[in-house]
């Protein structure tokens, strides 16, 4: 592996706010292998350009392990010491392939064989810098070359990038988009790095440049068996230019496969959801229109982070009394009124709340008829009567983690948990 | 589809041979060069291209939001018939050097025509949802505005009808509903009792799927009998009649008193009209402000203010390209849902091939300022006949692989645009004639038209 | 863009362009050309005294015998001031004086400002709490009360005084180039250099300085006419160490007094003084224009 991440944590603190956190990134394992182009897909505000930035040491993570150049059967021993709690195995083989605490000239060497891309040709090029002094930048920063001899590499990079070598004296602002794009690839590949992040790198760009970076990423590829971390939201390029996926939602991986796997045969309800979501031209599935919008980083939901959108939700899949409040308000208020005079709701902890004046019975029966259109319904384990009101209580959640499905293949799901299964048979 | 739609022929907008150029520090851009094209009535035109194709820029010129260095060197935009931006045609013919000033006092005229349509007969989407709307005022307002300057003889009835309809009034609209619905005998009942006003508002209700019918019975009842003060009451008629705002400085305690009743007024049909467009919780969101609001909500938004004086024609420039996939899917739906309720012209413009093919009946394909292909959609998706259409399609990247090809080569320098035809430079078929003139649109199929010298005019 | 042109030819049209977003402003340009006059009378009186008419460039030219102000006449354009000056070659002398100082509080307040703002920004954390706090406070120091303290300590000196305004001038910079690198440093291409492995001095005067330099710049000439009128209104309230020092406050205030008899003793240093405030803030607005680049694409 070429980089292998374990429990990589990052967590943003919001300056003056004791306790509120933005988890961007949450306990997140990948692995890349020399020579992979890896495929990152998630919504704005998934954390996937966080955790692209996490893998080179752009910034440092809350917590986790990023291990650089590991050999696949040390990586091995690395996880089977995890799973065991063996703290002293782990360490030892994290203190020789981590590069979470290089520093200074450590950090630098490392800078060496990482390079990145970044989505906006405008911004990430000084506008006060020759594009020689851009693309030079890593090499000589780096210490990988001579300044004489990056001034040679600098013009066999625009070479590979397809640029004239006049341009070399130019600024960026007399570039078209594309042109820039293309120096900061050159820039991004400049010591030859054996990963690069390119996050986003054609969401800026018109689609007839963008299919032509993608073949220039390809063809790189293919020459330097360079592995590519490939970020974007956009699941059509990535099926187009990965070998394999990673789905990501509000900070979490939802699914990773073979491209192939996860395109045609997709299981995380999110990611069918996103797959049928992309506009097509010709369309050959049915779209599935997720309802709401992706949680709040700074309160995630309980459980499974989607199962507020998910349209197959499971009663255990993470809903609380609090989710649970305003449905049963609105369908006492509206289409049940007649039969709810005066009723009132109580949250009595996270997972019981007490419906006033209210018959059990007849909730029951609201219940049963709703459950369809409400998934949240779904999560009442039992209706108690107490008096005059009932005390609705709720099934105890299971947060997801990332089940086996083949050897390549993870779905952090809970329908994939074989006693969810059995539990809650799906129709 | 189309058939039924095409009652009025004439279409809504025509635009014919439009030269809009900016004038610039560092030079004439010429950013739209000869554009023609036609709206109809009841469609949704897709407009499509790249970025610096111009789509933007004719989508505001038809509103009439252009900067004052745009001059307009040839060519029209009839809405509705009429041609708002002849002044500045005018103007530029006659002027020997073209002062930014002198066009945008002219400018400035062609702006109060047009704001008599804008928002009223046609409105306008823009792509940021977060810098059309304004921070600091709550959404409903927002909306309610645009309903309070150009519709206030809706709200004036909407009210006046509460406070005329008595409860016998109500009852035998209850009961109409219950025997034969929302329809012309409704309708008529209203009329005779000159309660006009009272129809959207019932029909909001009645509408509503998730409401018990007592609900709903309980909540028409509720419509009548608002008492209004003797003073206001005048002056509501008087709007009513004339669909217009008296000059509220003039009558200074009154007026206060008239402008809240149609404020109120408007937050109510703002409210109702969110629900109809399926947002949750439409009385909560309409105090809220836009801050609190996520990215798609505030989308839903902006395309409800564009929408709440039922336009004749909507310009949406590039609505979902801020926004997530799935938020993106949602807000489609929306314009495919509003494309059924409400009888209206669309045009969307988009640089995203895909997203026109899910909401459009006709797409026009621009290029350096140019229209050079239009056509139905299933003509356009499956047989283009303009090389860059042709390209196009086969560098967008799909879920099922397929080998992506890019198109060399640069957009042209719009200072400096080629002579003969703007695709020339990156044509693969280009011939010599391509070079000397730009081709004009050639018919190639039903209603479908090139700009390209393979489908007519003197061949080599 | 053409692919042709070199890139020294692409310079000097980028020149140009400024030079002609500059000049459509009609009153920038007015206001340059007044500047000028204040500079060029500065020049030449500070290095090329002996071709004026002066026989004390540096010091007014009392004249007890006569010392009643006289009204404009063909002698005195301007008319004269307490004690018998002659107020045209007194206005020269003076504006030599205040240009100087205005330049010589404004440089280093904005050298130390800018260096201050920067380190603020780029170490973050703590070192930014400690600068700006520290920025805070010298921010609260009424200038005046601080003039007078070091005016008492190191002696009424023209050094203390321009002592004292830089100590109070720092911080505004200070706070300007602050916000001026905070912006720039969340600019993709200072993430782009981290990642390039440049150092963190590197990074801050090879990125942030020169991309956070033309505001400030901006900034510096607006603050000239401030500091201009901010020296003459300690001069008028009798803040010059020596009599007879040529400064347009001082000849103000020689003028109060007869205000009544011969207002234009005080009114036409004191127009001197507002009209170099009113040039440099057109100036600069015509600067801010100039690096505004919406201001550059559109006519």
């Amino acid at each position: 592996m070429i980089i292998a991440a374990r429990k990589l944590t990052k967590y943003f603190e919001i300056k003056g706010v004791k306790n509120a956190f933005i988890r961007a990134v949450d306990d997140v394992d990948i692995e890349i292998k020399e020579g992979e182009i890896v495929g990152l897909v998630g919504e704005s505000g998934s954390g996937k350009s966080t955790l692209g930035r996490l893998l080179i040491r752009l910034i440092d993570p809350t917590s986790g392990e990023i291990l650089y150049n590991i050999p696949d059967d040390e990586l091995e021993e690395y996880d089977i010491a995890l799973e065991n709690n063996d703290e002293k195995a782990a360490k030892k083989i994290a203190d020789k392939y981590s590069i979470t605490r290089l520093k200074g000239e450590d950090l630098r060497r490392f800078r060496r064989n990482v390079g990145i891309v970044f989505q906006d040709p405008y911004s990430s090029l000084d506008p006060r810098w020759k594009i020689e002094d851009i693309i030079a930048e890593p090499i000589i920063e780096t210490k990988a070359m001579k300044p004489e001899e990056a001034k040679k590499r600098v013009e066999e990079l625009l070479d590979e990038v397809e640029l004239p070598r006049e341009f070399k004296n130019r600024f960026p602002h007399e570039l078209s988009g594309g042109q820039r794009q293309r120096v900061a690839l050159a820039r991004g590949i400049a010591t030859f790095p054996k990963l690069v992040i390119l996050d986003e790198p054609t969401s800026a760009l018109d689609v007839s440049v963008q299919a032509e970076i993608l073949e220039l990423l390809r063809s790189l590829r293919k020459k330097y068996n360079m592995a590519m971390l490939f970020i974007t939201h956009n699941i059509s390029v990535v099926s187009y230019m990965s070998d394999r996926i990673f789905v990501m939602y509000a900070g979490k991986i939802m699914e990773k496969g073979y491209k192939n796997d996860v395109i045609k045969d997709p299981q995380h309800p999110y990611t069918i959801a996103l797959i049928s979501a992309v506009p097509q031209i010709k369309r050959t599935m049915q779209r599935i229109i997720l309802k709401g919008d992706p949680p709040n980083l700074l309160n995630l939901p309980k459980g499974c982070r989607f199962h507020p959108r998910c349209p197959v939700a499971l009663p255990v899949c993470g809903w609380t009394a609090n989710e649970l409040k305003p449905t049963l308000e609105f369908l006492i208020e509206t289409k049940y009124f007649t039969e709810f005079p005066n009723v009132s709701i109580e949250i009595k902890g996270e997972r019981e709340l007490i419906v006033n004046n209210a018959d059990p019975e007849k909730l029951r029966q609201v219940v049963n008829a709703e459950k369809e259109n409400a998934r949240v319904l779904l999560s009442i384990k039992e209706i108690a009567s107490n008096g005059n009101s009932s005390i609705i209580r709720l099934h105890e959640y299971k947060t997801p983690k990332l089940y086996k499905l083949s050897n390549s293949r993870e779905v952090y799901c809970l329908l994939f948990d074989p006693t969810i299964k059995e539990r809650f048979k799906q129709p | 589809m189309m058939e039924n739609r095409k009652h009025d022929s004439s279409p809504i907008v025509k635009i014919e041979n439009l030269h809009l150029h900016y004038y610039t520090r560092r030079g004439i851009y010429k950013a739209l060069n000869g554009v023609n094209l036609e709206i109809r009535r009841g469609e949704v035109l897709g407009v499509a291209g790249e970025s610096g194709c111009g789509k933007s820029t004719l989508g505001r010129a038809i509103m009439g939001i252009i900067p004052r260095n745009a001059a307009i060197v040839e060519g029209k935009i009839l809405v509705d018939g009429v041609d708002y931006l002849k002044p500045l045609r005018e103007y530029f013919k006659k002027a020997k050097k073209f002062k930014p000033t002198k066009n945008q006092d002219l400018l400035k005229k062609v702006n109060e025509e047009m704001s008599k349509i804008r928002g009223q007969k046609i409105s306008m989407v823009f792509q940021e949802p977060m810098t059309t709307l304004n921070p600091l005022l709550t959404v409903g307002y927002q909306i309610s505005e645009v309903l309070f300057y150009h519709n206030p003889g809706l709200l004036a009835s909407r009210r006046l009808a509460r406070a005329r309809a008595t409860k016998e009034d109500t009852k035998n609209i209850v009961k109409i509903l219950k025997e034969e619905g929302e329809g012309e005998r409704l309708r008529q009942y209203l009329k005779n009792r000159n309660i006009m006003g009272l129809e959207d508002q019932i029909i909001s209700i009645w509408r509503r799927k998730e409401l018990h019918d007592l609900k709903k019975e309980q909540m028409i009842l509720e419509l009548c009998c608002e008492p209004i003060s003797s003073m206001a009451r005048g002056y509501l008629e008087q709007i009513e009649k004339t669909n217009s705002l008296p000059k509220f400085s003039k009558l200074p305690i009154v007026g206060r008193i008239v402008k809240r009743e149609l404020l109120k007024e408007a937050f109510k049909k703002s409210a109702e009209f969110l629900g109809l467009l399926g947002i949750p919780d439409p009385d909560k969101v309409v105090y809220m402000y836009p801050h609190e609001l996520s990215g798609g909500q505030r989308q839903r938004i902006v395309i409800t203010t564009a929408m709440i004086n039922n336009p004749n024609l909507v310009i949406l420039d590039e609505p979902t390209s801020a926004l997530d996939v799935t938020i993106q899917a949602q807000i489609l739906e929306l314009v495919k849902e509003l494309k059924e309720k409400i009888n209206s012209t669309y045009m969307f413009i988009s640089h995203d091939l895909s997203v026109l093919s899910e909401v459009s009946d006709r797409i026009a394909i621009m290029y350096a300022g140019q229209v050079v292909e239009v056509g139905p959609k299933s003509a356009i998706f499956n047989s283009p006949k303009h090389p860059y259409t042709q390209m196009l399609m086969e560098a967008i990247p799909t879920i099922e692989a397929h080998e992506l090809k890019g198109i060399k080569g640069e957009v042209p320098d719009m200072r400096n645009p080629p002579k003969g035809c703007m695709f020339y430079p990156r044509c693969p078929y280009a011939m010599p004639i391509c070079k000397e003139k730009r081709p004009p649109l050639f018919k190639v199929g039903e209603d479908h038209y090139v700009a390209c010298y393979l489908y007519g005019g003197e061949k080599k | 863009m053409s692919a042709q042109k070199t890139a020294k030819e692409d310079k000097h049209r980028e020149l140009k362009l400024s030079m002609e977003v500059f000049f459509s402003n009609k009153s920038a340009v007015a206001g340059l050309v007044i500047f000028l006059f204040y500079f060029f009378d500065a020049i030449i009186l500070q290095f090329f005294p002996q071709v004026m008419p002066f026989k004390h460039p540096y010091s007014l030219t009392p004249n007890y015998v006569n010392p009643i102000p006289l009204p404009p006449s063909k002698k005195f354009p301007f008319g004269t001031t307490y004690p018998g000056v002659n107020l045209l070659t007194a206005i020269i002398k003076s504006i030599r004086l205040d240009f100087w100082l205005s330049l010589a509080v404004v440089v280093p307040g904005a050298f130390l400002g800018v260096i201050i703002g920067i380190v603020a920004t780029y170490f973050g954390g703590l070192v930014d709490e400690v600068l700006m706090r520290i920025t805070d406070i010298v921010f609260s120091i009424p200038y005046l009360v601080l003039a007078i303290a070091i005016g008492y300590v190191l002696g009424r000196t023209l050094d203390s005084m321009m002592i004292a305004l830089i100590l109070v001038w720092w911080p505004l910079y200070a706070r300007y180039a602050r916000s001026v690198t905070l912006e720039v440093k969340e600019i993709t291409f200072i993430e782009a250099a981290r990642a390039a492995g440049s150092s963190k001095m590197k990074i801050m005067f090879r990125h942030i300085l020169p991309n956070s330099l033309p505001p400030v710049f901006v900034q510096m000439s607006l603050d000239l006419g401030t500091i201009m009128l901010t020296i003459s209104a300690l001069a008028f309230i009798g803040f010059l160490p020596a009599a007879n020092l040529p400064e347009l406050g001082y000849l103000t205030s020689l003028g109060y007094n007869y205000v009544e008899t011969a207002p234009w003793a005080m009114i036409i240093p004191g127009m001197f003084i507002v009209l170099f405030a009113l040039a440099v803030n057109l100036m600069g607005d015509g600067f801010r224009d100039v690096i505004d680049p919406r201001r550059r694409s559109a006519l």
